[in-house]
């Protein structure tokens, strides 16, 4: 929570020679951060980041306490003054107003009220509209401007009502019910959603919504004399749904929902009626009304100063640790090698365990005082991650042979969805989506890939060459978590052939071994199926490369060719070698010959007959068709001796023969 | 006397005549082979004297066969050097080669894994869609609490979540190890509701933990300080401010001094629009919380660690000086193409 203080609001309660700089620059290292500091004409304005568990921080007093104690760690004379906790406030009794609120269980932790007659409504001193003014509010009368410098010195929230404006004296704390509706100070009528904590008059009307922003009708105006203020602390968790319900995040409902200290209200109360006294010439005319319905016992953390060393990784000072837990407020006794420490009110949510008192001492010690010191861990050693290193291989090398990786958003559209042709049914929908836009977990990387092809049409006269990889979710069933797995697609403007040459090419650099492209059966459907082929390794079916199907093509307004790989990472890291192995070289030169086959079979299965027909074929390179009629070019080699020309041109006859129907 | 000599005199004459015709590095290699070669004239005037000769005779052909060396390997020492090559134009464009390019995210996680790794770091991977347990209820983060209701998370149902952090791969390591100690970074894609200059819906972050006997605050600072001058520079600073996260305690804040105003804060008497007062946030960390390491199934008493989430866009921000994080998603291959 950020908070905006002045350096002579800060010095209310804090007695120090430093200045704004100093205070500022020391403070942030080991406390709450000063994020920017301005100066202004006599005075300095601090921006200062209170941490979220520590509501105590976020106010003059909170921030005077850590300054106290950390420039005392840098040998800076500085001393909290005006402590509120110091003196107990005492309130003069009988009255004859007495109050009895009717308050529901559970909604409040505790509610302190009085009244004021005879006040005289009128602008604030200069020193106070000043002081407002540079914390960014603004004056609007003596007396909601005293509620609101106090929250500004002592974090805790009060408010003020015009007494003489509430149909009854008896108030009741209360959650509304759904549909009730409060018209707040800033002029807005509020529907409720119901469960809020709401104060009524006991005429049926709301007159505050609580915590949160006072209800118009029981306002101040110029005609005011009596008045009821208010010091409460709700719960937390109530004030917290109401806010954002409404959208509201007022000051007051950002402390509230931080759980500031119930020990707080009677020294604060007693603070606002003597400022109202002073600056509205009011005077006490009730009771006080103090509703405490659980009072806390005082927590005690035991710490072990050895413990405390080996933790922070130096040896600190006993001595000093105990200096600067008593800055703080912490209280303690010594037995043996252990302090016992009682815990402030004021830090009751936040101090639970030893650690938290282990940061207490760290802090104002000084973070910055410790040395860096590169942790010796002696981890076992363990085998490489291939997947993570196959995808490393893969993006570096596609990346230098002319891909352009992108990255695109996990989350997508209904719509890209639909344009692909796949069922939105088995992609996993958020139940909180943030747009339209970003509503469905992707199941294939492709729809991406075509968005990325189609927001660069016209920006680059070039072929289109791109690639991801990224996870792609999918529902399992019998499953609580989807699978993650990681895909690679390859987008190519390049045809089927070229395409498929620069797969094989990454296949050999990665040392896939086995592999196989076999026409296509169901195919995700944004392939063209007919055009499309089930890449295979070791009899593993690990991705699919093909066109995209003229439909799909053409929502998209794409011209043909389009050939797109998917390929599912996990599988193919299985079938590939771990290691390269060595195979020996023949000393005699090869004898490379083209062959042309007359068949009706795939040139792929043609390939693999000739291959296949004895060892002493190298290599088979494709060159070229004209019909059923295909050329190859053939390596022929030995690695016992030269192959003479005619055992060259009978093995040529043999890979005929086979050919022959 | 004889017709030996008459030869040499002719092989003398019509290697000035062949001599005057070659003016190329091939003729130069015809006429070595059509001398001195194998069956060379100087190889057959040999062959054609009688067992016994004038020793004389013999010398002058060996004389003739220097000179024709002599001759040949001037010639050619012309041709080599002669400036035959005028019309050579060296700012003739080159052919270019297809390149392509790594996504600078990309590049960042490698760099980023590369330096954990030189300290000891395993890689690893876990689930970036998850259940309460791992996302927060085993983080120390119980259900009602303030952290659950930010509005930052994306749910798939009542209980699973897409990760808005990396630190649910702390309980999954201690499950995996099931032992101390361990040291580890995770980096992953996570996702938050937010949309704006620094945040998209899906960015990535890296996530460090360290687990053993007595591991303390200095490690942290010694990790974090090693990590900040490997990938910022060494001129670069880190400091720890106090802060808080449910999953560690203590909890700090990370801060970088700034590379625009070298961590004075001001630029040319004016304030750093870059950092606040001279830093720059890098990010969370902090101790383990004992109440995490007794959910990943270790004892708190026997071991402590820390742990620390940062997110790779923003320290790619930082680096690069990119002002918005929507830029790093573009797909504009001229965008990428710079990288």
């Amino acid at each position: 929570m950020d908070i905006i203080i002045t350096d002579s609001a800060l010095r209310k309660f804090l007695d120090t020679t430093a200045d704004a700089e100093v205070i500022s620059k020391h403070v942030s290292l080991c406390g709450p951060t000063f994020d920017r500091i301005k100066k202004v004409p006599n005075d300095y304005i601090f921006e200062i980041e209170a941490i979220t568990n520590r509501v105590d921080t976020a106010c003059s007093l909170g921030v005077a306490r850590e300054t106290a104690a950390i420039l005392t760690q840098f040998n800076l004379p500085a001393k909290l003054i005006n402590d509120p906790y110091k003196d107990v406030p005492k309130f003069p009794d009988g009255f004859p107003i007495k109050f009895h609120f009717s308050i529901e269980e559970n909604l409040v932790v505790r509610f302190v009220a009085i009244s004021m007659e005879n006040i005289n409504v009128k602008p604030s001193p200069k020193d106070t509209q000043t002081l407002l003014e540079h914390t960014g509010q603004r004056s609007l009368n003596n007396c909601i401007d005293v509620t609101n410098e106090i929250t500004l010195f002592y974090g805790l929230p009060c408010h003020v009502f015009d007494l003489d404006k509430l149909a009854a004296q008896k108030l009741i704390i209360r959650e509304s019910n759904k549909g009730e509706t409060i018209t707040t100070l800033d002029e807005e009528k509020n529907k409720l959603p119901g469960g809020d904590i709401v104060i009524e008059d006991g005429s049926g009307r709301l007159v505050d919504l609580c915590g949160i922003m006072g209800g118009q009708v029981a306002e101040i105006d110029d005609h005011t004399k009596n008045i009821l203020l208010i010091v409460p602390i709700y719960d937390p968790q109530k004030i917290r749904k109401t806010s954002l319900s409404l959208q509201k995040r007022t000051v007051a409902a950002q402390l509230y929902e931080k759980q500031p200290d119930p020990e707080l209200c009677l020294p604060v109360i007693s603070k606002a009626v003597q400022l109202l006294k002073e600056r509205a010439d009011g005077d006490i005319s009730s009771d006080i009304y103090d509703y405490y319905p659980n009072q806390r016992a005082p927590k005690l953390i035991s710490l072990d100063f050895n413990w405390l060393n080996r933790f922070v990784g130096i040896d600190i000072d006993k001595n000093n640790a105990i200096t600067s837990l008593a800055s703080l407020g912490f209280g303690g006794t010594i037995e043996k090698d252990h302090l016992i420490c009682s815990v402030p009110s004021w830090r009751y949510h936040d101090i639970n365990i030893k650690e938290d008192i282990a940061e207490e001492v760290a802090r104002i010690y000084g973070y910055f005082r410790l040395p860096s010191i590169l942790p010796c861990v002696n981890l076992p050693s363990e085998s490489t991650n291939l997947l993570l290193s196959t995808e490393n291989k893969i993006k570096n090398y596609l990346s230098a042979v002319g891909f352009h990786e992108t990255y695109n958003s996990s989350l997508i559209s209904l719509d890209m969805i639909e344009k692909n042709d796949l069922n939105p049914d088995t992609h996993l929908k958020l139940k909180n989506a943030l747009s339209r836009d970003f509503e469905y977990l992707r199941s294939s990387l492709v729809p991406s890939g075509l968005e990325n092809l189609k927001h660069n049409i016209g920006r680059t006269s070039d072929k289109f060459l791109t690639f991801e990889i990224s996870n792609v979710y999918r529902r399992v069933s019998g499953q609580t978590l989807p699978s993650e797995i990681s895909n690679l697609a390859i987008i190519s403007t390049e045809d089927y052939r070229n395409t498929k040459g620069r797969l094989e090419s990454l296949f050999e650099h990665l040392h896939l071994v086995d592999t196989a492209f076999l026409p296509g059966k169901n195919s995700p459907a944004f392939y063209d199926e007919k055009c499309t082929a089930e890449i295979h390794s070791q009899n593993t079916l690990v991705g699919h490369v093909g066109y995209i199907k003229p439909t799909v093509l053409r929502k998209y307004g794409f011209q043909p060719t389009l050939t797109v790989i998917e390929l599912d990472l996990p599988k193919l890291t299985t079938k590939i070698l771990p290691q390269s192995t060595f195979t020996p070289i023949s000393e005699y030169p090869l004898v490379i010959e083209d062959l042309t086959i007359n068949s009706k079979k795939l040139i792929g299965d043609i390939i693999e007959k000739i291959k296949n027909t004895t060892t002493l074929i190298k290599d088979v390179e494709y060159l070229n068709s004209y019909g059923t009629k295909h050329t190859f070019k053939v390596s022929f080699g030995s690695f016992e001796k030269n192959l003479e020309q005619n055992e060259v041109n009978n093995l040529k006859e043999i890979i005929q023969k086979q050919f022959t129907v | 006397m004889g017709t030996n000599l008459i030869e040499i005199e002719n092989i003398k004459k019509e290697l000035a005549s062949d001599l005057k015709k070659s003016s190329s590095l091939e003729g130069i290699d015809m006429l070595k082979t059509k001398y001195l070669g194998k069956q060379g004239k100087i190889n057959i005037l040999f062959k054609t004297l009688p067992i016994k000769t004038d020793p004389k005779l013999g010398k002058k052909i060996n004389d003739l066969k220097d000179l024709i060396q002599t001759k040949l390997s001037e010639q050619l020492t012309t041709i080599l050097t002669s400036d035959n090559k005028m019309s050579f134009d060296v700012s003739i464009p080159g052919t270019p080669m297809p390149r392509g390019s790594l996504h600078l995210i990309s590049q960042a996680i490698e760099e980023i894994e590369n330096i954990f790794v030189s300290l000891g770091f395993v890689r690893r991977r876990y689930p970036e869609v998850d259940t309460d347990w791992y996302y927060a209820e085993g983080l120390n983060i119980p259900k009602g609490h303030p952290a659950r209701d930010d509005q930052e998370t994306f749910y798939l149902d009542d209980n699973i979540v897409l990760t808005a952090h990396t630190s649910n791969g702390q309980l999954h390591e201690m499950e995996l190890k099931k032992t101390p100690p361990i040291k580890m970074i995770n980096i992953g894609k996570t996702y938050r509701r937010q949309i704006d200059t620094t945040h998209t819906p899906m960015f990535h972050q890296f996530e460090g933990l360290v687990i053993d006997k007595d591991i303390n605050i200095t490690h942290l600072l010694g990790v974090t300080e090693y990590f900040a001058k490997s990938y910022f520079g060494q001129d670069r600073h880190t400091r720890l401010r106090p802060h808080h996260f449910q999953f560690t305690e203590p909890s700090f804040e990370i801060d970088i001094t700034c590379g625009v105003c070298s961590g004075s804060g001001m630029v040319e008497k004016t304030p750093c629009k870059v950092c606040k007062s001279g830093w720059l946030e890098l990010g969370g960390a902090g101790m383990v919380h004992p109440n995490v390491i007794k959910n990943g199934g270790f004892n708190p008493e026997e071991c402590s660690g820390f742990a620390f989430g940062w997110g790779v866009e923003r320290v790619l921000m930082m680096k690069t000086g990119i002002p918005d994080i929507r830029l790093i998603y573009s797909d504009d291959i001229r965008f990428l193409n710079q990288f």
